[in-house]
């Protein structure tokens, strides 16, 4: 018999290990996301070649524009934003981080690896933090795949996009990838239920969603729109006008008020039971 | 035979020493784990209720019962995975909620459920935990493998039960942990990997270090253990030196007969007791040596002969019928 390969693998620790079990799927995400991208630049001379598509967007009903972020589509920025970041890649890293978000430590719960993972000496708070760090490391990863997918078309096919309008508008899009992911893992952690996780995140990040675009046609829902991270995030335009520090920042501090109640909520459970 | 009977009572002669070590061992020592009063309730039903037990160091302990009685309730209160409704925990004098990291560097386990992560060999799933413990050479687990027989190369995915379990094991003894939580640890083992465990389990004792472990298998317990714990429906109903219970062991026969047997002779025989007759089938329970049992029995002519051990269980309830029986 031919010895076996040995398979040395050397993983130090809950972060290195949450990162090697998702390595396939990471791959998948980037390479998608970057392929995505680029072929959607790939598309972008024959639009805008098209004179009849420069005001083909007016003919639409108002509440498929707001909804749908359709504008004028013969620009690099204006077709960018409707074809890329306003909806699609922004819903891709949310789908990617609810699911592996859900899965992180209610997946362990689920399986029945909690007992192996916890008997070490490790805190509870630590686990959840190593693991969050995992996720932020992928989606990191996987919105690269799409930055540079989109940066790669912008150069080929001349799209007049700047580095940093699309610095700006990858750097959101991440971030909301990153605070829906964590919620993923928030609910999971407090319930230790993988599939609530994942559904509940996805119901609040469409809530988020239509609480950014509608309020252009509903004005009773005006006042509420400053609730919705995906507004802070996306509704000003990162494609177009660049970095918004202040609506940015308060994304970042909801994710971090999100992580604090996920190890609030993993910390006074009683796991695997 | 009479090898064997020297034999027994070498290790009978062996036992008690031990026994006696050990009851000193505890009349001057600290207990490892010590629990006190200890309730967890599920809002479904079962749990435990008011468990209360010192374990001490250098000793193995049983923990016995059947599924479902709160064995791995009990021995997850201790890894701090679910906490007490009250009560309280130590380990080594640690508090297992407000010190749960020191207590557990100090402790191996190895779960009652046990799921290993599958994407891993068991080499990589080894060398990742002895990361997150520090200070355990993977020189250590791969003795341990070799002693186990493991493969540690094949994906954990392809493993059968056993070949898991072998993996929870060695996880749960590498670096010689002071104390060792095993629930149920020969599920699922062949006896020759099974007498391995049982000698690692007394090398860790005689070493001074602490075995807890839980069994639904009651000749395992009565084997491996110093102590027993009995427990029934969330409740410790005994606790016991398992020399002590020996002594009170003893073979139920179920004898039948084509003669007539002198009952009266019988039941003066040494050790005998509850002897009954029913039509051509005699039981009786017979303590101690089972030469002149035997040898009356075959003045008459057999048909059949049951001899079966009398469970530790059995042992447990008989005995604690009749001598503790509340007054």
């Amino acid at each position: 018999m031919r010895p076996r390969r040995r398979q040395r693998i050397v993983l130090r620790s809950t972060f290195e290990r949450s990162l090697f079990e998702e390595r396939r799927a990471l791959v998948a995400w980037t390479l998608g996301l970057f392929t995505y991208a680029f072929v959607m630049t790939a598309i972008f001379p024959t639009i805008r070649d098209n004179p009849a598509l420069k005001t083909i967007h007016s003919a639409y009903p108002e509440v498929l524009r707001s909804l749908f972020a359709i504008g004028d589509m013969t620009t690099g920025v204006g077709y960018l934003r409707v074809e890329v970041f306003s909806t699609v890649s922004p819903l891709l890293l949310i789908i990617f981080g609810a699911l592996w978000g859900g899965d992180l430590t209610a997946g362990e719960e689920d399986r029945g690896t909690i007992d192996l993972l916890l008997a070490n000496p490790l805190s509870r708070q630590r686990v959840v933090l190593e693991k969050w760090a995992s996720l932020v490391t992928g989606l990191v990863v996987a919105s690269l795949g799409l930055g540079l997918g989109a940066l790669v078309g912008i150069v080929v096919f001349d799209l007049g996009v700047s580095v940093s309008a699309l610095t700006a508008a990858t750097v959101a899009v991440c971030l909301i990838g990153v605070l829906f992911g964590s919620l993923a893992l928030a609910i999971g952690a407090s319930t230790g239920a993988r599939g609530l996780a994942r559904g509940v995140t996805t119901v609040l990040a469409v809530a988020a969603y239509l609480l950014s675009t509608l309020p252009d046609l509903v004005d009773w829902l005006r006042p509420f729109r400053p609730l919705s991270p995906w507004y802070h995030a996306l509704g000003t335009d990162p494609l177009a006008s660049g970095f918004h520090l202040w609506h940015l920042g308060g994304v970042a501090v909801a994710t971090v008020a999100v992580l604090g109640a996920a190890i609030v909520g993993f910390n006074r459970r009683d796991l695997g039971t | 035979m009479h090898n064997q009977k020297m034999e027994e009572e070498r290790l009978t002669h062996s036992e008690n020493r031990r026994a006696t070590t050990l009851q000193r061992s505890r009349e001057a020592a600290e207990p490892t784990i010590r629990f006190h009063a200890v309730t967890k309730q599920y809002r479904g039903g079962g749990g435990v209720d008011e468990i209360t037990l010192d374990v001490y160091p250098g000793e193995v302990f049983g923990f016995l019962g059947p599924n479902g009685a709160g064995k791995s309730t009990t021995i997850r209160l201790v890894l701090d995975l679910i906490r007490p409704d009250h009560g309280e925990i130590t380990v080594l004098g640690l508090d297992v909620r407000r010190q749960g990291i020191e207590v557990r560097r100090q402790i191996g386990y190895l779960p009652g459920e046990l799921t290993l992560y599958e994407k891993l060999t068991p080499r990589a799933l080894l060398t990742h935990l002895a990361h997150l413990r520090t200070g355990v050479e993977s020189s250590h687990f791969e003795s341990l493998a070799e002693e186990f027989s493991l493969d540690l190369d094949r994906p954990i995915k392809d493993l059968s039960k056993g070949n898991r379990q072998k993996v929870g094991l060695i996880q749960a003894l590498m670096g010689d942990p002071k104390v060792l939580i095993l629930d149920e640890p020969t599920s699922g083992l062949d006896p020759l990997v099974q007498q391995s465990v049982h000698g690692q389990i007394r090398r860790a004792c005689t070493e001074g270090r602490t075995v807890f472990l839980s069994s639904h298998v009651l000749s395992e317990v009565g084997q491996i253990a110093d102590r027993v714990g009995l427990i029934r429906e969330g409740r410790i109903i005994a606790i016991d030196d398992v020399t002590n219970l020996r002594r009170h062991s003893a073979h139920l026969i179920e004898a039948e007969t084509d003669g007539e047997i002198n009952l009266d002779h019988l039941r003066e025989l040494p050790g005998v007791s509850e002897v009954s007759v029913a039509g051509r089938t005699l039981t009786f329970k017979a303590a101690g040596p089972l030469t002149p049992v035997m040898s009356m029995l075959a003045s008459v002519d057999l048909l059949d002969l049951v001899v079966r051990e009398q469970t530790l269980e059995e042992l447990f309830l008989a005995f604690y019928a009749q001598d503790h029986a509340p007054s």
